[in-house]
């Protein structure tokens, strides 16, 4: 009974301490979990859409619809300081007057919202044509994409199997063309531009032998278009494509 | 490898004997805190004790009264058993006839002695648990460590590409008994050293004291008159 008593209290302080601990470490763990989820693009993708028929009506309305203000302003002090201590007929006159202007107005509002309207539907098109003609592009950019990033792989590749040898100098560079077959197994090297040293040209043949399977895109029209025969330019300071 | 590790990920994949190491030092860690927080109850509560009881003792009082006081009471501790031992010694020996003042005193130091002993066996339980932790924990946790990174480069050696993000986890993991096993011998090395210390003060006031008594005993015992 005593050592319970004796006991207790510093087991729960113990526990609470440990807990305590076990807290604070799973809450402070992370000191950079906020920026963590930021993703960051591979590439940054900007093109230009030119919108010309968007132009015109953004400018024209503004004309039309300002014309109209300045009447509204003409006919308020005409109408109000005369109506009261004219007679009827004056203000007979002026009902036909202001019916006439009205109705010219009306004619003119007419036109100009049907204008509106072809307008709105020649930008309408144009855009249109411009989603569609910068859809197309960007397939071909994601098509380019897939196949950079596969170049990258190939590079990185090559160059790991790359041992220059100690004749190799600076500005240096050697052009070979590269075969492959669908699987991405190498079919066949050719020196197109020899760099004027035999042993180079060898060791960057032997880079893209070594290397015997390149990992190439499961599509076959990326592969027919970019991978079945490609060039790697073999440069000492660095290996470029 | 773009999420970040949570500690009881690591804690959970790594390999058995990691585990168990892990286990046994969090184990450690939770006993060796009982333990000072216990000591640290109970010596406190000793130093004020004996703060107490000697503003008591040399009020002045008739020792005979305080004697009769604390004689009557159970679980005496500290430097009143050590009172409570010599005294009734004392007065058993003397009431006892024809017993030699010398033979009397030589009685009275031998009891005060056994009482200061056993008082310091108490004041220093749990010291020795504390100074094994501290010293053999860092060694149990290098041992998961070493473990721990054993195996991770074990594996290393079956793969063809040897990254940095293959071993790192491995790695991480395995460093986590390191740091348990500093974080339990960290507060017992404190602990051990500080409670030890306070012992030690305690037990020279604890000798200070029976031979005090000693003196005051030995002058009764010698004017022939028992009264003291």
């Amino acid at each position: 009974m005593f050592a319970v008593r004796q006991y207790s209290l510093p087991l729960m302080l113990a526990v609470l301490l440990h807990v305590a601990a076990g807290w604070a470490l799973s809450s402070g763990w992370n000191p950079q979990r906020e920026v963590s989820n930021f993703i960051k693009p591979k590439a940054v993708l900007a093109t230009l859409i030119v919108l010309e028929a968007k132009a015109k009506p953004a400018v024209k309305p503004p004309p039309v619809q300002k014309a109209a203000p300045p009447q509204k302003l003409q006919e308020k002090p005409q109408a109000k300081p005369r109506e009261k201590p004219k007679v009827d007929v004056d203000i007979a006159l002026k009902e036909k007057q202001r019916q006439e202007r009205e109705a010219a107005e009306r004619e003119r509002q007419e036109q100009a919202r049907q204008r509106q309207e072809r307008l709105n539907a020649l930008a309408q098109s144009s855009l249109d044509r411009a989603i569609e003609e910068e859809s197309d592009s960007l397939q071909a950019g994601s098509e380019d994409q897939v196949a950079q990033s596969y170049r990258l792989g190939m590079y990185e590749l090559v160059r790991q199997n790359w041992s220059r040898p100690p004749s190799a100098r600076n500005g240096m560079s050697a052009k070979l063309q590269v075969e492959l077959i669908p699987t991405g197994e190498v079919a066949a090297v050719n020196i197109v531009e020899s760099s004027g040293n035999a042993a180079f040209d060898r060791s960057a043949e032997q880079a893209v032998r070594k290397a015997r399977r390149f990992e190439v895109p499961q599509e076959n029209a990326i592969f027919e278009r970019y991978f079945r025969s490609f060039y790697f330019l073999f440069q000492p300071e660095d290996l470029l494509r | 490898m773009s999420e970040q590790i949570s500690i009881y990920e690591l804690m959970s994949n790594a390999s058995l004997l990691v585990q168990i190491v892990m286990g046994l030092l969090m184990i450690a860690s939770v006993v060796s805190w009982v333990m000072i927080f216990q000591r640290w109850f109970y010596l406190r509560n000793a130093v004020s004790e004996i703060d107490t009881f000697e503003e008591h003792f040399w009020s002045g009082i008739d020792l005979r009264k305080f004697f009769g006081e604390l004689e009557g009471e159970e679980n005496l501790t500290g430097i009143e058993s050590v009172f409570v031992a010599g005294f009734r010694e004392f007065t058993r020996l003397s009431e006892q006839s024809g017993a030699d003042a010398e033979a009397v005193m030589q009685g009275v130091q031998r009891t005060m002695r056994v009482a200061v002993t056993r008082e310091e066996t108490r004041l220093e339980t749990h010291l020795p648990f504390l100074a094994t932790v501290g010293s053999t924990s860092p060694y149990v946790g290098l041992f998961g460590t070493v473990w721990g990174i054993m195996n991770s480069f074990r594996s290393l050696a079956n793969m063809t590409q040897a990254t940095l993000a293959s071993v790192a986890p491995g790695i991480s993991e395995a460093l986590v008994a390191t740091a348990m096993g500093l974080f339990a011998a960290i507060p017992a090395v404190i602990g051990y050293n500080r409670f030890s210390a306070r012992v030690e003060v305690l037990m020279k006031r604890y000798e200070a004291f029976s031979d005090e008594l000693t003196t005051i005993l030995h002058r009764a015992a010698h004017s022939k008159s028992p009264e003291v």
